[in-house]
C-alpha cells in the first residue's frame, strides 16, 4: 500500500510522532525529512516552544519543542533525539520548521470522521488502534491551541 | 538589511551579528566584553570576527511568532546559524547593563 497518497475511503497519511507522554500525528504530505537531533543555538528571551535556531541544509531554520507547543508532560528523560522537519504555516506563506520529539513511530491512516475536533494547530484527537493520537493542523501551527 | 561585512559574537549560547560600519569598539566589560555600535552597547561572551559575504535573510515566521525581540535577519555562518541585530532596535536581552559606578550612594 503506498501511504504517501491521501486515500479517502481509509484516512489520510500521518507520521505519528512521539513527544514527551503524547503522540501526536502529522500529515505525511507535510513531512520534509526526520533526522537525529539538529544542533539547537537557543535565543535568549524567546518563548518556551522556540527551541532555538539550528543549520539544516544550509539554511537557518527555527526548531520548536513540540512537547510544549501541545502542552504535553516532558516526560521523565526529555531528551528529543529527533527532528522532524516539517512544511508549516498558511499554505502561501509556509516554511521549514523543526519539531523536536522523542521519537517518530510510524505511518498511519486516520480517518477525518475519526477527529474528534479541537482548536488551532490542533486539528483533534483520534484513537489509532487503542492509542489517543493528537492530530495537527501544520498550516495552523503558531496560532494558540 | 545587508551590510558588506558583520562583526560576529557571541551571547547566551548563541552567535549574533551586527553591521562592521556600526560598531564603535569593543570594550571589556564586567566578565565578558562590550560591543558598541551606535548609541548601544551589545554584552557579549566573545567576539568571533568580522565576517564578510553573508547571506542575510528576514526571521522565518516561526521566530517571529516565538521571539519578540526585533532580530534584523538570519543568516548561516560556518554552518552555525547567527541572528543579524540591529543597534537601532537591540534586543534587549543583549544590552550590556552599564558599569556600576562604584560609588556610595547619597543617603
Amino acid at each position: 500500500m503506498d501511504l504517501s497518497q491521501s486515500t479517502p475511503a481509509l484516512g489520510r497519511s500521518h507520521l505519528l510522532v512521539r513527544a514527551g507522554e503524547q503522540v501526536c500525528a502529522l500529515p505525511v504530505a507535510a513531512v520534509r525529512r526526520v533526522v537525529r537531533a539538529l544542533s539547537v543555538h537557543p535565543l535568549p528571551g524567546a518563548r518556551p516552544e522556540l527551541a532555538g535556531l539550528a543549520e539544516f541544509a544550509g539554511e537557518a531554520l527555527a526548531v520548536l519543542d513540540l512537547s510544549r507547543l501541545l502542552g504535553a508532560p516532558l516526560g521523565p528523560h526529555p531528551a528529543f533525539p529527533v527532528t522532524v522537519v516539517v512544511w508549516a504555516g498558511p499554505l502561501e506563506r509556509r516554511e521549514a520548521v523543526g519539531l523536536a520529539a522523542d521519537e517518530a513511530l510510524e505511518v498511519v491512516l486516520i480517518d477525518d470522521a475519526a477527529v474528534v475536533p479541537g482548536a488551532g494547530f490542533l486539528r483533534g484527537d483520534a484513537m489509532v488502534g487503542a492509542r489517543l493520537v493528537r492530530v495537527l493542523d501544520l498550516e495552523r501551527l503558531g496560532e494558540d491551541a | 538589511m545587508s551590510a558588506a561585512s558583520y562583526l560576529l559574537f557571541r551571547r547566551g549560547g548563541g552567535l549574533w551579528g551586527v553591521a562592521s560600519d556600526e560598531v564603535v569598539r569593543v570594550a571589556p566589560h564586567a566578565a565578558g566584553l562590550a560591543v558598541e555600535a551606535g548609541a548601544t552597547a551589545f554584552a557579549a561572551d566573545e567576539v568571533v570576527g568580522v565576517v564578510a559575504g553573508l547571506a542575510v535573510r528576514p526571521l522565518p515566521l516561526f521566530v517571529r511568532r516565538f521571539w519578540s525581540e526585533p532580530g534584523a535577519g538570519l543568516a548561516l555562518h560556518a554552518g552555525e546559524p547567527l541572528m543579524i541585530v540591529d543597534p537601532r532596535q537591540p534586543p534587549p536581552p543583549f544590552l550590556s547593563p552599564p558599569e556600576a559606578s562604584g560609588g556610595t550612594p547619597d543617603v
